[in-house]
């Protein structure tokens, strides 16, 4: 094999996966056996309703004890696990190359290839469906959902080859991805949250049955804005430069900047999206398991 | 115990504390470009903030400190009332190197050679004629008042002059027993009877007979020396036509020739000889030369003048009994020679018994420490650890 298949997952996050669930709170998984509840009903754990005894069905479906008290055929239905279809939504406009002084191998991409690939085992180990969509200055790339492992390494395989660079595409050049996205999946949008436009394709995705959770992926110097001295600070999608003394303007950042992340998570939040933030010291399992912890985990959507 | 600086306008040099201030500002005040997405939320200051800043406090500290030391250092620094009494042994020359190393002093005594630099003992005993009393009154203005001095003299000192050393403190005079290797510096040693070459032109033959008789006289008076024996003597007369070169190891010369003088002699007296010239040689400036012999009467016998490191005389007149009667006298080679070499040296040997230092001289003023030793140690260790932090701040900023 000429490629060897990269790695993004550090061996101690791997170990710790295990106790991650990727489960949705509204999504709900197609036909098939999985892990997922869905709408339709069958044979399982989770007590769903009584119906009446048609002929045909099985005599062990048939609740007896029931029977004894009503006299009446009952027959038992539980709700049937199924499989979830996961989309990883992947911001790869330039901004996504920022990388902090301290660790400048670390980009917020290379932290956005680490979490879709955790979520990518994820969803493998659970048998769902998951597909990938990178955005970006290349415009839109889809790789449609599937399943197991081959699925996987294409995925990775097309983490592999993406680079951040350009601004959000347009809105007519995401045509395909409502197309592939099909309500009931579980879209999982990594990215930082700076695009506005992106921000408002997760808001129209939540409001037309999908479920959207998100990760915001912020660098150390955004939170902490760690700057001494004279800098100059250039957007990486605008090209717009602001000089500045780090030790002058760091308070009046942190405040404003703070006030955006808390504003931003609330709008999310009104649109029913979970989103987290992320900060590129953290371990890459960390936003994970605050979306995902325990099933139904929709009670701590912000953490950080 | 107060700080003085033997040359305070040194410390102009502290205006170089201005170079690693500059550095560290300059540093600051350039724009690194930054990435940063947030940009929106980041206000641009409304005027650049121009209060003075400066990166890396620490090592600005340390350069400063580093400048500072350096300026003080020219500015020679000194250290008034701290006066170091250790107590002090010198040694006069004469006395065994191991008498100096066991004499019977306190510990932390300095024991020093009495010889130019005050060397340490473990050096080589001085050798030669030194001016010991000299030597003694500098250690004396040298040492602080409160240091006990002790000095070790041979039984007969040499090099002593006239005056017996007064000096600021009681001296603790010990008399030891003389290097084994100076016993036979008991007596004057006997100096050397001159040389004289004599260049003369033909017609000046008739003088030579005095020249001759003179030196004859010197040898004959070597010859009566103290014990009685007659020492090897050299040819003490040189006697040769004016064309004929010097000997290499010529010291006096009579040039008996009238005449302009040739420049290789003129060469010869500016090398160190020592010259008598005819009475009609010519010789600029010498009629300016001051008067080095007069007759009875008062006139000029010889004038002389000094030239590059010899000199040169010249007679005034004609070497004939008519002309200068006192070629016939009975003194004329003493007088001669003491003419042409230097006077005889000063006794300058003593009894050590004799000669021991009085006291009551007026207290020397403080001699100042220096503090630039351990200046320089301060400013050594500065700078390591100046090189070891900008190391260290180079490998913390990769880039």
């Amino acid at each position: 094999m000429a490629n060897v298949l990269p790695d993004f997952i550090p061996p101690d996050v791997r170990a710790r996966l295990k106790d991650i669930a990727l489960t949705a709170r509204f999504a709900v998984g197609g036909h098939g056996f999985g892990l997922h509840s869905s709408r339709s009903r069958g044979a399982g754990l989770e007590f769903a309703q009584y119906r009446a005894y048609e002929p045909g069905d099985e005599l062990r479906q048939v609740d007896w004890k029931l029977y004894a008290r009503s006299d009446r055929y009952f027959v038992r239905e539980a709700e049937r696990d199924s499989p979830l279809t996961v989309w990883i939504l992947v911001d790869a406009t330039a901004s996504m190359t920022q990388a902090d002084a301290a660790r400048p191998d670390w980009s917020r991409l290379d932290a956005a290839k680490a979490l879709a690939a955790c979520a990518i085992e994820l969803a493998l180990r659970q048998g769902d469906r998951f597909g990938l969509a990178v955005l970006g200055g290349d415009g839109l790339r889809v790789h449609a959902a599937g399943a197991g492992p081959r699925q996987r390494d294409r995925c990775l395989l097309a983490l592999q080859a993406t680079a951040a660079r350009g601004n959000w595409p347009a809105e007519s050049a995401l045509q395909l991805l409502w197309e592939r996205v099909a309500a009931g999946s579980l879209v999982l949008w990594l990215g930082d949250g700076f695009d506005d436009a992106g921000v408002r394709l997760a808001e129209r995705f939540a409001a037309t049955r999908r479920e959207v959770v998100g990760v915001r992926i912020l660098t150390v110097g955004e939170r902490d804005f760690p700057f001494r001295g004279g800098y100059r600070f250039r957007d990486p999608e605008s090209g717009e430069e602001v000089l500045g003394d780090g030790d002058a303007i760091r308070a009046g950042f942190l405040e404003r900047f703070g006030a955006a992340r808390v504003a931003l998570t609330a709008r999310l939040a009104a649109s029913g999206i979970r989103q987290v933030e992320y900060v590129l010291d953290e371990a890459p399992d960390l936003p994970l398991r605050r979306l995902f912890a325990t099933r139904g985990a929709g009670a701590h959507p912000e953490t950080a | 115990m107060n700080l003085a600086l033997l040359l305070p306008a040194a410390l102009a040099a502290l205006a170089a504390v201005l170079l690693p201030l500059l550095i560290h500002f300059a540093r600051r005040s350039e724009r690194r470009p930054t990435d940063f997405a947030a940009l929106r939320w980041l206000q641009a200051q409304a005027r650049p903030k121009r209060n003075v800043r400066f990166d890396e406090w620490l090592l600005l500290t340390l350069r400063l400190l580093l400048v500072a030391a350096l300026a003080l250092l020219l500015a020679r620094p000194v250290l008034f009332g701290a006066p170091d009494t250790t107590p002090w042994v010198v040694a006069a020359p004469g006395v065994a190197a191991e008498t100096l190393r066991t004499a019977g002093v306190p510990d932390d005594a300095e024991r020093r050679w009495l010889a130019p630099g005050f060397p340490e003992a473990s050096e080589a005993p001085p050798s030669g004629r030194l001016p010991v009393g000299s030597l003694l009154r500098e250690l004396d203005a040298t040492l602080p008042a409160h240091a006990a001095l002790t000095v070790l003299v041979p039984e007969v000192i040499d090099g002593v002059d006239a005056e017996r050393p007064v000096l600021s403190r009681t001296v603790d005079w010990r008399i030891v027993p003389a290097a084994s290797e100076t016993v036979d510096a008991g007596k004057t040693p006997a100096a050397a009877i001159p040389t004289l070459v004599v260049r003369h032109a033909p017609d000046r033959a008739p003088a030579l007979r005095y020249l001759r008789a003179a030196s004859e006289a010197w040898r004959s008076d070597a010859g009566k020396g103290a014990d009685g024996t007659t020492p090897p003597t050299p040819a003490a007369i040189d006697i040769a036509d004016a064309a004929r070169p010097l000997p290499a190891d010529a010291r006096l010369l009579a040039w008996l020739a009238p005449g302009p003088l040739p420049a290789v002699v003129r060469d010869w007296i500016e090398a160190g000889g020592t010259a008598l010239l005819d009475a009609r040689t010519e010789f600029p400036g010498i009629e300016a030369g001051t008067p080095r012999w007069r007759d009875a009467d008062g006139d000029v016998l010889v004038r002389g003048i000094a030239l590059g490191r010899g000199q040169a005389l010249q007679w005034t007149r004609a070497l004939t009994p008519a002309e200068m009667p006192e070629l016939l006298e009975a003194d004329f080679p003493q007088r001669l020679r003491t003419l042409l070499t230097s006077a005889s040296p000063a006794p300058a040997r003593a009894a050590a018994e004799a000669h021991a230092p009085l006291a009551g001289a007026e207290p020397w003023p403080e001699t100042p420490r220096e503090l630039a030793p351990r200046l320089v140690l301060l400013i050594a260790a500065l700078f390591a650890i100046e090189r070891w932090f900008a190391g260290s701040a180079r490998r913390r900023a990769p880039g």
